[in-house]
């Protein structure tokens, strides 16, 4: 839980007086842009950075005297390449104060949830980004861990390798274990309970990820893969999105229409007399990255 | 201490595991034992030539000493801030200071290990040493001098030095210029006057001076460095870097923003 919970560097407020409360048990992501301030929240309740003010309450303790029930999973590939899986798990298991011998036995537990036990003899620098993260995720599994907090998981997976992972995250969940999962993939977000939307450091929206898809009012999106991407292609979906609004996505666009099946012809009409092939069109239901859009304008994927 | 063997084990299989790290801590100082000791003992006496290459190989172990401290250590601190280890590590129920005396004593093996294979290397070329049980004894305090300022110089750079290959190239960078300046690696006799003055101040190089006065005699050393006051103020000043940079690792790279 924080209150008012406000992080400054110099003069940028990077969270401003915020909010959160997350119940025992429950799987909340929270999803924003790069820059809208979640890492900073997420390294302030793992107790690697301070907040210049506001409170903190982890299981009715302080972020620093909650370490022993707190594991972060920090964004970047923190594990050491040079030795083996089992090693580095040895390694952190050993600094949580577990003998050699405890330790091995719950290392090779863990491995094997994870499903790197057959790889364990291996060092790191031969996973793959997928089993590095899923290793890296083993470090916050130790028993007595209460609360995970994982930082943007998924970023840099390919697609198989980011289902299995997020296979691996619902499989954390149960009642003792709450988790906090930090990432801009509406598709991530949408497997938690509670999303909330964090933008410029403060949340915007909070609600289970079905209402909240619910509440933004959007309910007809047109998905529209195209040929090319442009600035004249952009400005002409506009004239078919509800309030000039189109998203750009990594294939094509987005737009938000009343009517689908009025606008669907019109717009590849349109886009063929400019010279853009839609190479797949299709009515989809909103993403949480569409929420996002709808309410702050901005692409969840842009930086700050 | 089960935080400490646990960050011993970490950083000490991370330098084994390296070839760069082998190769400069360990390797390179043996290539230049091997050149020195065919190469520039040219028709001396044999007893000559024998303690000569005694003398290039203590230089050479010093070099591999100050190696380890001031470039492989940076690096590993670096390394592990760069790729978020440290960050994960500071959100763990871990103490500093027993990161800290893990990853020193790591350092201090890992310099062991380096000094005496240079130091077989040097025997295995002819090199020969005379000495007494205290000679020896004190040559070891003085070993660990070096190692102490090394270290603390080391623990500055990949404090302040934040990406690896920059924390690298500075550690042996400044290695290679303090080395060469300060007679580490030439002759005592061969520096300018201010390089002679800089050789007994800098902690290293007085402490290699007073290794190879012991070890194998004045003459090789250019000078008597076991003079009360240099011996002194080698100590205070090793001590003085290592205290230094151990405040500065600690305060800076476990800081808290």
């Amino acid at each position: 839980m924080t209150e008012n919970l406000t992080k400054e560097y110099g003069k940028k407020e990077v969270l401003k007086k915020v909010n959160l409360k997350i119940s025992k048990g429950e799987f909340y992501a929270l999803m924003g842009p790069n820059g809208s301030g979640k890492t900073t929240l997420a390294s302030i309740l793992a107790s690697v950075k301070s907040p210049t003010e506001g409170k903190i309450e982890i299981f009715g303790k302080k972020p620093e005297a909650a370490k022993k029930i707190t594991g972060y999973v920090p964004q970047e590939n923190f594990s050491s390449p040079l030795l083996t899986g089992k090693e580095n798990l040895m390694y952190f298991a050993e600094l949580l104060g577990y003998s050699k011998k405890e330790a091995g036995e719950i290392v090779k537990g863990l491995l094997k949830k994870v499903g790197l036990w057959e790889d364990a003899s291996k060092r790191v620098s031969h996973y793959s980004g997928g089993m590095r993260k899923r290793l890296e995720v083993a470090t916050i599994l130790f028993p007595g861990l209460k609360l995970l907090i994982l930082d943007e998981p998924t970023t840099g997976l390919d697609p198989s390798a980011r289902r299995k992972f997020l296979g691996l995250v619902q499989e954390l969940r149960n009642e003792e274990t709450t988790i906090l999962l930090i990432t801009h993939i509406g598709a991530d977000a949408d497997l938690a309970s509670i999303v909330g939307l964090i933008d410029r450091g403060i949340i915007i929206a909070e609600e289970q990820p079905e209402k909240l898809k619910r509440n933004s009012g959007l309910e007809n999106v047109v998905n529209i893969e195209t040929s090319i991407k442009s600035n004249k292609v952009a400005s002409l979906l506009t004239n078919f999105s509800e309030k000039m609004k189109v998203l750009e996505t990594e294939t094509g666009y987005r737009v938000f229409t009343e009517d689908v099946e009025k606008a669907t012809p019109k717009i590849v009409r349109s886009l063929n007399e400019i010279g853009c092939k839609v190479i797949r069109i299709e009515s989809v239901k909103p993403s949480l990255e569409d929420v996002f859009f709808k309410l702050t304008e901005r692409k969840v994927t842009e930086a700050d | 201490m089960g935080q400490i063997t646990s960050t011993w084990n970490k950083t000490i299989k991370e330098f084994l595991r390296q070839k760069t790290v082998l190769f400069w801590t360990i390797g390179w100082p043996i290539i230049w034992v091997l050149i020195g000791s065919f190469s520039f003992t040219g028709d001396a006496p044999p007893e000559i030539v024998a303690y000569t290459r005694g003398a290039i190989s203590i230089s050479m172990m010093v070099f591999g000493l100050m190696t380890a401290g001031m470039a492989n250590l940076p690096g590993n601190i670096a390394q592990d801030r760069e790729r978020g280890l440290l960050t994960k590590v500071m959100s763990m129920p871990v103490s500093p200071w027993r990161d800290f005396t893990g990853r020193i004593l790591a350092l201090l093996a890992f310099s062991v290990l380096s000094a005496m294979l240079v130091i077989a290397v040097g025997f295995a070329c002819g090199a020969r040493f005379f000495f007494t049980g205290i000679d020896f004894v004190a040559s070891l305090a003085f070993i660990l001098l070096i190692f102490v300022a090394s270290a603390g110089i080391g623990m500055l750079i990949g404090t302040f030095v934040k990406h690896v290959h920059g924390a690298i190239m500075s550690g042996v960078g400044l290695t290679v210029v303090s080395a060469a300046l300060s007679g580490v690696m030439t002759p005592y006799a061969y520096l300018p006057s201010v390089l002679q003055n800089f050789a007994r101040i800098y902690p290293i190089s007085s402490a290699n001076s007073a290794i190879t006065f012991l070890l194998v005699g004045e003459e090789y050393a250019g000078y008597n460095p076991l003079s009360l006051g240099q011996t002194v103020a080698t100590a205070i000043i090793a001590l003085l870097l290592f205290i230094i940079g151990l405040i500065a690792y600690s305060r800076f790279c476990w800081k808290k923003e």
